[in-house]
């Protein structure tokens, strides 16, 4: 027996990395729908989306041995997808003028409500002004720093400091980014609520 | 809509994205009970969240699906 021939236990070693590569990838295919959901809707068009996440898996599963096993895998993904985003150079956007907040906060249901017949509507019946074609296209103006965390949090459903983390952030400016994003986008959604 | 107090401003984000520690959540709540104008746009800001969650999705194209799995450097285990 040469003495470069591998002992058993590196024999072993090597068959249970194999074992947490294979792992590692079917885990993160798993969340494949997920990352998409909120890729989608952090670019302006569905071939930018399916681009992004085609680039975050190739680096995902080229890096994989940088996650840390049982931590959030699908955090951990979004980071690199937001990074990934981040480097295509997209540009910054200013933040638009907001309505003083009573009005900013409270315009969008009242614009909604004045739309129904009956006094003091249910709450349901008043978001059902809404379409979601206004949804969409409201939270696409939204500027990106805004929009990030509204969608990593509205629709991605991730904890403050999991999007601080992906964001590279502080919670702090998780908190404020969201408060403010989640104004501008109901200013959005009450331009374009019905009126009929 | 709304009372203007600046406890219920502060709080309502936090209560709503579930942040709140469990003494909070009871103030919170409590506020709401006292507070028609907050709770209902407590309720209307629920609504609203809920809807731009399921309004904006939209499912994955199946070649993406496939695609991704062309990237892949492992082949399942038999």
């Amino acid at each position: 027996m040469s003495e470069s021939a591998p002992t058993t236990a590196e024999t072993r070693r090597i068959a249970e990395v194999a074992r947490d590569r294979v792992r590692f990838e079917e885990e993160a295919l798993e969340l494949s729908d997920q990352v998409f959901r909120v890729a989608r809707r952090l670019v302006g068009s569905r071939e930018e989306a399916e681009d992004l996440v085609q680039d975050t898996y190739a680096r995902a599963f080229r890096s994989w041995q940088q996650y840390t096993p049982s931590t959030n895998l699908r955090a951990w993904l979004l980071r690199i997808l937001t990074n990934l985003n981040i480097d295509r150079g997209r540009k910054q956007q200013r933040s638009p003028d907001l309505q003083p907040l009573e009005e900013g906060d409270y315009f969008l249901y009242n614009k909604l409500e004045s739309t129904l017949p009956d006094e003091n509507p249910d709450e349901e019946r008043v978001i059902e002004r809404l379409s979601q074609n206004a949804v969409v296209e409201s939270l696409a103006e939204v500027p990106h720093d805004f929009r990030d965390v509204i969608v990593l949090v509205d629709i991605g459903e991730f904890s403050y400091a999991d999007a601080a983390q992906i964001l590279d952030i502080p919670v702090g400016t998780v908190m404020s980014r969201l408060h403010r994003g989640r104004r501008i986008l109901k200013q959005h959604l009450a331009e374009k609520a019905v009126t009929a | 809509m709304g009372c203007g107090c600046g406890d219920c401003e502060s709080m309502m984000q936090p209560y709503m994205d579930g942040m709140l520690s469990d003494a909070e959540v009871d103030e919170a709540r409590e506020h709401l009970e006292r507070c028609p104008p907050c709770d209902k746009r407590y309720r209307f800001e629920e609504h609203l969240r809920h809807f731009v969650r399921v309004a904006s999705v939209e499912p994955m194209p199946p070649e993406l699906r496939e695609r991704l799995n062309g990237l892949r450097t492992t082949q399942p285990p038999a």
